[in-house]
């Protein structure tokens, strides 16, 4: 039972618009920053709008398709928006309108803006490409351009650093975009058939060992992306390099894009019926365990904020390749819906971590010690998302979790409960620290040489352009918790996406 | 329209007449070269265009000469393959465009004259290769455009200059001798000059070994005009020190007759199947992956731009062998496609170097750090060049890697889809490189990175070039649907 397929232009200008965006965005400076300011934040709040027009109707069981162009003799580029896509496109939307208006307080002082805005929103355009892409091709088509997109803001910084982090994350990503371009191809040769649709692509009649040699091919490719240890290593460099507003977006929707190509797979390319049968995923599911476990072991040793909340984000992407590697109802709406809780805490933390940079020169864990005197409404933010990150009623990451923690049993295997629950307690591990040092040791001296923002004076909290889109991450990740019921909600869309997949 | 039944041969004979009388014309004056070779490729490729449609239309036709029919007279012969010309004769009119300015400072003016008519008849030599439809007309054009071509190498009269050309000239007159031995073998087997009329004669009764021997000779002759690894080692130099809007005529379009020579071969041969060409693709197959894998390497340790473009179309050179060794129908769609794609880009990146080294005066990436700020629209279509030869989607060389990638699974042979999409990678690799220098590393020289942008006769071809590696992956549709009638015939009587 495939719902009611309606056309419309409309997933055309989810893309179209930002993609402008980035184009008009170094000759709206050429009039005056405000202009620049005020029109892209317009457009980022249109694609928003455009992105949350889909829900009502996804949730009705609709699927809206939108036919642009033939690509080859028998190929179109395809959009097509179901609930898994809607889902993740409104995500995307939202985290990056927050890093926009955050970006316009945190980036004032830095060089370069032209190209920093640019890139931006064609990543933007591209993203939502990734999210509503409707078969194969089109998906392939923006998940490369827009890895590559993400390199200059890699480099924004320009340091030896950042350089060095950009090429181990380009050549990762490129080898990974290889693997998956590869596996698309396979897969077109196998089908002869693209169309993300919930009737399977493939089927056991097309010979085990290809179907295998496709399946890994997959995971490989997007792994990578998703950082699967082993393939995480370009994450933790490449956070701490980016500007934190980039960060935000990097951890919270471009690791899960991998994550969001890993269920397209599984769902859509294999089907839940096939994967059983060919009895591959129990592999993925080691995997993605070590990957939760591992990372949270290595960020507790991480000193650097950033690189702290990379590994972080290493091991919740991990539940969520976890999660969809059960194969089980519960499991994959867990799965789903932890993209996006994950998306706006982890933004959060993020965005405290560039205002710990940017109005105290504080990069480091050690350093924190009382800040919460000095930035009061930070620590607060970080406090709260901490506890949400760690899984704690009634916020959104405590959602999620009891999800997964539903699916697990759902699927017979309660072992992987310990590594739920292992992963969530060395969060506590990693994350608690902060919110101790900055409300109960005494704020230390500033250390030689930190230099600050121009301007910045160290007693006081940032300004509210900064702390606005801060505030409404956090707020999202409560509400998400609190409402998670509501029909609209981000889980009410995943439980609608992994009905049609489970039928 | 008393030419129109001529038109075919019109396409030829107007660069021909118009490049030999290029220096009684211009009398000494550069500038009145310039223009005069303007118009006359404005004409050649309006000819060549109409021929085009022609073809898409009603299919391939001929031209007797004389009207004498084949096999007893000359036949130009315009098929879906021949529809190159028309790219030889839009990128030949962008390169004379772009030598305007170029040429004034780049050669002593008595030398101008002589530059565009010998620019125009490599032209008018690779639009003949690809129309005739005659064996001995085959080399006599080969020989044309290789022996424009050495001159065009050595043109700036500077000392390694020479030495390049003289390189290229001994091996290409060592490859043209083995395909005028091939020539000479096919009409000693068959009696005949006709490509089509060969192939029908080809029967059963023809010796094996010398039939053997004369495809090999043929090969590897075209395979040294292709450059393929490792018979490579001319292409480097020649490439990197010829003046700019050359390196891209010579890159994008003079290496792409030894591939189209080879083609020409496989539709002799794959009609009359008479031997069993699986050794010859095979190692096709092998050379070609061989290729793309080692142009990358050496690619990475160059830090003179039009070097590592040039080792880049040896790459390239790589998947469209592959694809033809491949044998099989997405792939030689992928790989005849390539063979004009590759063209539209490089040709892109060759005349963005030139106006990077027109404007800078440098040629190392080291020294033209932070180029992109100077020249952001120059800096602009070397970065869509350099996303569209690696192949990124929606680009261009996208399609072409997609197909050949299809067409190596539909061969049954997936490792080298595999060696494709990963040679791509390291291609990516220098490009990055390239990248970084122009637009993220510090400047060595300060001046660099307010340095300007390049006039307007070297900004617009450049723009176009790299407007159309965009459309041509985004309409990538009409010329593989406009390709696959011409493979699908070259393929039908091998069953494949």
């Amino acid at each position: 039972m495939e719902g009611e397929v309606v056309n419309t232009w409309l997933t055309l200008v989810v893309f179209v618009l930002p993609f402008a965006g980035g184009l008009l965005a170094a000759p709206l400076a050429k009039v005056s920053r405000a202009t620049r300011s005020v029109g892209l934040c317009a457009v980022c709040a249109a694609t928003l709008v455009a992105a949350a027009s889909f829900v009502p109707g996804v949730l009705s069981g609709k699927v809206y398709e939108t036919h642009i162009l033939k690509l080859t003799p028998t190929i179109w580029m395809y959009m097509r928006v179901d609930a898994l896509g809607a889902l993740f496109g409104l995500t995307v939307a939202a985290l990056w309108m927050l890093a926009l208006v955050y970006s316009l307080g945190y980036m004032a002082d830095e060089q370069r803006l032209g190209r920093y805005y640019s890139f931006f929103m064609l990543c933007l355009a591209w993203t939502m490409g990734v999210a509503y892409s409707g078969n194969l091709l089109t998906f392939l088509i923006f998940y490369e351009l827009f890895s590559i997109l993400t390199y200059p803001l890699v480099v924004q910084e320009g340091t030896p650093q950042a350089m060095a982090a950009g090429t181990k994350y380009i050549i990762y990503i490129l080898v990974g975009g290889s693997l998956v371009l590869l596996a698309i191809v396979f897969t077109f040769f196998v089908a002869g058939d693209q169309t993300l649709s919930t009737t399977p692509l493939l089927d056991i009649t097309m010979g085990q060992g290809q179907l295998r040699a496709i399946f890994w091919c997959f995971i490989a490719g997007f792994g990578v992306k998703a950082a699967i240890v082993p393939l995480h290593g370009w994450v933790p460099d490449a956070h701490p390099a980016a500007p934190a507003p980039f960060s935000a977006v990097l951890s919270g929707v471009m690791v899960a894009a991998g994550t969001f190509g890993i269920m397209r797979v599984v769902f859509n390319v294999f089907g839940v019926a096939l994967l059983r049968e060919l009895d591959v995923t129990r592999w993925l599911s080691y995997l993605a365990a070590l990957t939760v476990i591992f990372a949270a072991i290595l960020a507790v040793n991480q000193d650097n904020i950033k690189r702290r909340l990379a590994y972080s984000t290493i091991s919740q992407m991990g539940y969520v390749t976890l999660g969809v590697s059960l194969l089980g109802e519960q499991a994959a709406v867990g799965a789903m819906v932890h993209i996006t809780n994950h998306a706006f805490m982890k933004g959060a933390l993020f965005l405290v971590a560039g205002l710990l940079i940017k109005r105290a020169g504080v990069h480091n864990v050690s350093e924190i010690d009382g800040m919460a005197k000095r930035m009061p409404f930070t620590c607060a933010a970080l406090a709260i998302v901490t506890l949400g990150m760690i899984g704690t009623p009634p916020l959104s990451g405590f959602v999620s979790k009891w999800y997964l923690g539903l699916g697990i049993l759902e699927a017979q295997q309660p072992l992987y409960l310990i590594v739920l629950i292992g992963g969530a307690l060395i969060a506590a591990i990693y994350l608690l620290p902060m919110v101790y040092r900055a409300y109960f040791r005494e704020p230390r001296p500033l250390a030689e040489g930190v230099s600050l923002a121009s301007g910045a004076d160290v007693s006081r909290e940032a300004p509210v352009s900064m702390l606005a889109p801060l505030g409404v991450a956090v707020g999202i990740s409560i509400v998400l918790g609190l409402l998670a019921s509501v029909e609209g909600s981000p889980l009410s869309l995943a439980r609608v996406a992994a009905e049609s997949f489970f039928r | 329209m008393l030419l129109w039944p001529h038109w075919l041969a019109l396409v030829v004979v107007v660069p021909l007449a118009g490049s030999v009388v290029t220096p009684a014309v211009a009398r000494g004056s550069g500038r009145v070269a310039g223009r005069w070779a303007i118009g006359v490729m404005t004409v050649t490729f309006a000819i060549a265009i109409t021929l085009v449609l022609r073809v898409a239309q009603t299919g391939p036709f001929s031209y007797w000469f004389g009207g004498w029919e084949p096999p007893y007279g000359i036949e130009f012969r315009f098929d879906e393959f021949s529809a190159f010309s028309a790219v030889i004769a839009f990128i030949g009119l962008l390169a004379v465009i772009f030598s305007q300015r170029y040429a004034e400072q780049a050669l002593s003016p008595k030398r101008i004259p002589y530059y565009y008519c010998l620019l125009m008849l490599n032209l008018t030599g690779m639009i003949g290769f690809t129309v005739t439809g005659d064996l001995f007309n085959t080399y006599v054009f080969m020989e044309i455009l290789s022996l424009s071509g050495y001159a065009l190498v050595a043109v700036s009269g500077e000392k390694t200059a020479e030495m390049a050309a003289f390189k290229y000239l001994v091996l290409g007159a060592v490859s043209s001798l083995f395909v005028l031995l091939s020539i000479g073998m096919l009409y000693a087997l068959t009696g005949s000059l006709n490509m089509a009329d060969v192939s029908a004669r080809l029967t059963a009764g023809v010796p094996k070994l010398p039939l053997i021997v004369a495809l090999a000779a043929m090969t590897l002759g075209y395979m040294v005009k292709a450059a393929v690894f490792p018979l490579h080692i001319w292409l480097p130099d020649a490439h990197a020190i010829a003046p700019s809007p050359v390196s891209a005529v010579l890159s994008g379009l003079v290496v792409k007759m030894g591939v189209f020579g080879m083609l020409r071969m496989y539709q002799i041969v794959y009609r009359a199947d008479v031997v069993d060409l699986s050794v010859l693709n095979t190692v096709l197959v092998w050379l070609g992956a061989i290729s793309i894998v080692m142009g990358a390497f050496f690619a990475i340790f160059q830090d003179d731009i039009k070097m590592m473009l040039a080792y880049s179309t040896i790459s390239n050179v790589g998947y469209i062998v592959m694809g033809l060794g491949l044998a099989s129908q997405y792939s030689l769609i992928g790989a005849s496609v390539h063979v004009f794609n590759h063209a539209l880009i490089k040709s892109t990146l060759f005349l963005a170097a030139g106006a990077i080294i027109h404007r800078t005066g440098y040629r190392t990436l080291t020294d033209l750090r932070g180029v992109g700020h100077g020249m952001p629209l120059t800096g602009g279509a070397m970065a869509i060049g350099a996303i569209s030869i690696v192949g990124i989607p929606p680009t261009a060389g996208f399609l072409c890697k997609w197909y050949i990638a299809l067409g190596a699974f539909q061969a049954g042979r997936p490792f080298f889809g595999f060696a494709l999409v990963f040679g791509a990678l390291f291609i990516f690799i220098y490009y990055i490189r390239m990248v970084n220098a122009f637009y993220f590393q510090e400047p060595v020289h300060p001046e660099v990175a307010r340095i300007g942008e390049a006039p307007v006769s070297m900004l617009a071809p450049m723009l176009i070039l790299a407007a159309l590696c965009l459309v041509m992956g985004i309409l990538g549709r009409i010329p593989l649907s406009f390709i696959e009638p011409a493979v699908t015939r070259m393929l039908a009587t091998i069953g494949g």
